[in-house]
């Protein structure tokens, strides 16, 4: 260290706590927009919007994004992209739906088939992008109509809903109590369900990617997937790994929609892709890979749960939250590469 | 009118750039003039390529002056009247020779154009209308850097920066470069050499600044530009620890059982065959070989990134198992070596596993950042604190961070490739440093090289490849010097290539 400048070498200390600072200047930053938003919503409405039981209702409408976003992050962050969430959302509470109502599976079993059937198609978009070498956006493109193709056949295109099964089809009540009962119970507070499960899986995909090896590797592979390889990692596990664990926060979104709502039909999920989307890129994981995180998703999500809530509470109509929904992730990314470029890193 | 002249040319005053924390050029005074070559020297990290970036408007300054031909230097200016000729050309691959010329300054707007007379004599000149109409990716480097040279020169550029820019080359193709540089110089274009060979300094530039931490330290001309002297400005501080011959000989007459052992390993596509080697504890064994001869390949395949096939040993484990778990690879190519979007920090603990995590594959970020302390000190990473990002290095600090990965993993045998290429001379000798301490702990090193000063300085053992074949070794300590080695080596490159002509 003796040629060191020092300048260079003066500066050792608190570092740590600036980078750590910086980086969470980027999630900052969009929390403090959520803030804003919700300001702006009480003030247009007349302080409606604050009231508890919309609070605690835009908590349930966020954790759908939310948790089909936490699966997305995991693949956004190891470098690959996943278009066929959505359909593999309709599939799941259409496996659960089909093979409960129409073939009186219990209802365990059922969702035991609409998980393995969600693990089965993580690995089809993992095998065909990591062995067969095809681009992840193509693999799921494809893998995406596919699915809805699947679903569309085992649907026979009906929705369903346990609670008026089709003729000649009977539903056991207990089953009935139990599936509603993964999302609708008596919390304190009305504590919203969903809103829970959120947060039980945040907490377990933030230690995952946060905290523990196997994020510390996923984010070196998204990092750079040729000196990943050159060092030895596991770079097709942890992609398998990423696609099966987007595949099963899918099935789960699903099935507590479906348990919440009580209906389900094949597109069912479609919907949710752009948000989705929405809400890990405002929180700023970056779709070069390598970059995301849990508490950005959440607060992406949460944005946009809030613009919605908003605009409905204001009755603006359905282009509003449309228009919205594109400026707000535009804004965001344009926010995210201006922070990137105050810090040096661009 | 004289003050004019005397401003001619490039003036950087007081030049400053921060990355983050880490300051790159911390006041840099330098003057370039029409129809000199000037060198530019120093180690890695001093700030020659945040230079050459801020001349070119690749990135901007943070503080500080430049004029170029008495302008104040402007985007405008770093775009059209500055140069550089790249060690690898940044230019579009998949457009043709005549395209990346002309590209920029089509003037019509929607119909394509050909070829106008200044491009087309231009591009004559430099030997590169033949293949005007050949893919980029098509074309060897050397032409691709004339690509780049006629390109500038179609912009009527006013200065010429080259960075590094034979490294990759032929001795003709650089020869052939060195007559353009001298010509763009007597044609009264302001031409400077980024270089950290010493002899090509001296003998192709007319004046040699070194710079260190960022300042220009020394401007040597005349008789005082002699390798010695940019040497001795260069290592000043850099701990010589070299080994004597004496030691060497006794290393190896040491070693035991071979650490790696090689026999009937050839390529699956046929790039070396048959190959047989060993290395012991504690030696480095270099191959030398021109690309495409295998070597490259050889070498790889030894890590397992080239499919080798035949028996090897490694340590007591036999085959890919023992490839697997007992080797490291460091390759050539920095950017396959980095994570540009991780710390220094977790770049040097990237590749552990147990070692960082406890129960429930828990990071444990406490062992993670002393580990990485531990590195920076003993590998004399210049980095302010393991935690700026990676990009913030100079590059001979990247390849050590890059080395140092694979290092702290603790492989049986550590596979490098070109461990040096494009490092400087002090970086170069902390390079050598790190894998003689490496080796001196009964670890084994192979290296692919190319240029024979690292073999001379680095190596005990050296086989030469060509066409596939591995030559007897030459062990380099019994030979006095690199001229005579790289006699040597020559001899077996072309004894081996005639059988196989015939």
């Amino acid at each position: 260290m003796t040629t060191e400048n020092p300048a260079v070498a003066a500066r050792t200390s608190g570092d740590r706590m600036r980078d750590a600072g910086s980086s969470l200047l980027r999630v900052g930053g969009v929390f403090i927009v959520v803030l804003l938003v919700i300001a702006v919503f009480a003030l247009l409405t007349g302080g409606k919007s604050l009231i508890p039981a919309n609070l605690l209702g835009m908590l349930r409408a966020m954790s759908s994004v939310a948790i089909l976003g936490m699966g997305l992050l995991l693949v956004i962050v190891v470098g690959e992209i996943d278009l066929s969430f959505g359909y593999l959302y309709g599939l799941s509470a259409s496996t659960i739906a089909v093979s409960w109502i129409m073939w009186g599976w219990p209802i365990w079993a059922a969702i035991i088939l609409a998980f393995a059937v969600a693990i089965f198609w993580g690995c089809f978009n993992a095998f065909f992008t990591t062995v067969v070498k095809i681009p992840s956006f193509i693999a799921t493109l494809g893998s995406g109509t596919l699915i809805f193709g699947f679903t569309l056949l085992i649907t026979n295109t009906s929705t369903f809903n346990p609670a008026y099964p089709p003729a000649g089809k009977v539903v056991n009540p207990d089953e009935l109590k139990l599936f509603t009962s993964l999302a609708n119970q008596q919390l304190p507070f009305n504590f919203p369900m969903q809103g829970l499960w959120m947060i039980g899986i945040a907490i377990v995909v933030w230690f995952l990617l946060s905290r523990s090896l196997f994020g510390f590797r996923l984010k070196a592979i998204g990092g750079n997937p040729e000196a990943a390889r050159l060092a030895r990692l596991p770079v097709r596990k942890y992609k398998f790994a990423a696609f099966i664990a987007m595949g099963l926060l899918a099935c789960t979104a699903a099935m507590l929609d479906f348990a919440f709502i009580g209906s389900t039909q094949p597109n069912a999920g479609i919907s949710f892709v752009f948000p989705t989307f929405a809400a890990v890129i405002i929180g700023g994981a970056s779709l070069a890979g390598g970059r995301g995180s849990v508490a950005g998703t959440l607060t992406g999500a949460l944005l946009l749960a809030v613009l919605v809530n908003g605009l409905a509470l204001l009755a603006s109509g359905p282009f509003a939250t449309q228009m919205l929904f594109g400026t707000v992730t535009i804004g965001a990314v344009v926010l995210d590469r201006y922070t990137q470029r105050k810090r040096g890193m661009l | 009118m004289s003050d004019a002249a005397s401003e001619r040319g490039v003036v950087i005053r007081g030049l400053r750039k921060h990355y983050g924390d880490t300051i790159a050029l911390d006041g840099l005074d330098l003057q370039a003039r029409p129809g000199e070559i000037l060198g530019v020297a120093g180690p890695n990290g001093a700030g020659k390529s945040t230079m050459i970036k801020i001349l070119a408007a690749e990135t901007p300054q943070t503080d500080g002056e430049i004029l170029v031909d008495g302008e104040p230097w402007s985007i405008d200016i770093g775009v059209h009247r500055v140069a550089v000729v790249h060690q690898e050309p940044q230019l579009f691959p998949n457009l043709t020779v005549g395209d990346n010329v002309m590209i920029g300054r089509e003037h019509v707007r929607w119909l394509r154009r050909d070829l106008d007379d200044v491009e087309r004599t231009i591009m004559g000149e430099l030997g590169i209308l033949d293949v005007k109409d050949t893919p980029l990716e098509f074309v060897p480097l050397a032409i691709q850097q004339r690509t780049e040279i006629a390109r500038a020169l179609v912009q009527d550029a006013r200065v010429f920066l080259f960075d590094e820019p034979n490294s990759a080359l032929t001795e003709e193709e650089s020869n052939d470069l060195f007559r353009r540089m001298h010509a763009l110089a007597d044609a009264g274009r302001v031409v400077i050499l980024v270089s950290h060979r010493l002899a090509e300094l001296v003998q192709h530039t007319d004046r040699v600044v070194v710079i260190l931490d960022g300042k220009a330290a020394r401007s040597l001309e005349g008789a005082d530009k002699t390798q010695e002297a940019i040497a001795r400005e260069l290592v000043v501080g850099a701990p010589g620890a070299k080994e004597t011959d004496a030691q060497r000989v006794a290393r190896i007459s040491d070693a035991g059982k071979p650490t790696v052992e090689v026999s009937g390993w050839s390529h699956d596509k046929g790039e070396f065959h048959d190959v047989t080697l060993h290395v012991r504890p504690g030696e480095v064994l270099a191959i030398v070989g021109v690309e495409g001869s295998g070597a490259r390949e050889l070498v790889r395949s030894i890590a397992g990134f080239e499919p080798g096939a035949g028996h090897i040993v490694i340590d007591g484990q036999v085959g890919q198992d023992a490839i697997r778990n007992r080797t490291g690879f460091v390759s050539a190519d920095r950017a396959a070596s980095l994570f540009a979007n991780y710390s220094v920090g977790d770049n040097v603990v990237a590749r552990l596993g147990r070692e960082i995590a406890g129960a429930g594959g828990a990071l444990r970020r406490g062992r993670m950042s002393r580990i990485a302390h531990d590195i920076r000190d003993s590998f004399r990473i210049k980095a302010a604190n393991v935690n700026v990002p990676i990009r913030s290095l100079s590059g001979g600090n990247q390849q050590k961070v890059a080395i140092a990965a694979a290092i702290v993993k603790r492989p049986k045998a550590l596979v490098l490739e070109e461990p040096t290429r494009g490092v400087d001379i002090g970086s170069k000798e902390e390079i050598y440093r790190l894998l003689r301490h490496f080796t001196s702990e009964g670890h084994a090193v192979i290296m692919y090289c190319t240029e024979v000063p690292e073999v001379f300085d680095v190596a005990d053992r050296v086989h030469v490849v060509s066409d596939g074949r591995l030559s007897d070794p030459l062990l380099v300590f019994q030979y006095p010097d690199v001229k005579a080695l790289a006699a040597a080596i020559t001899r077996l490159e072309r004894h081996a290539a005639t059988p196989a002509a015939a």
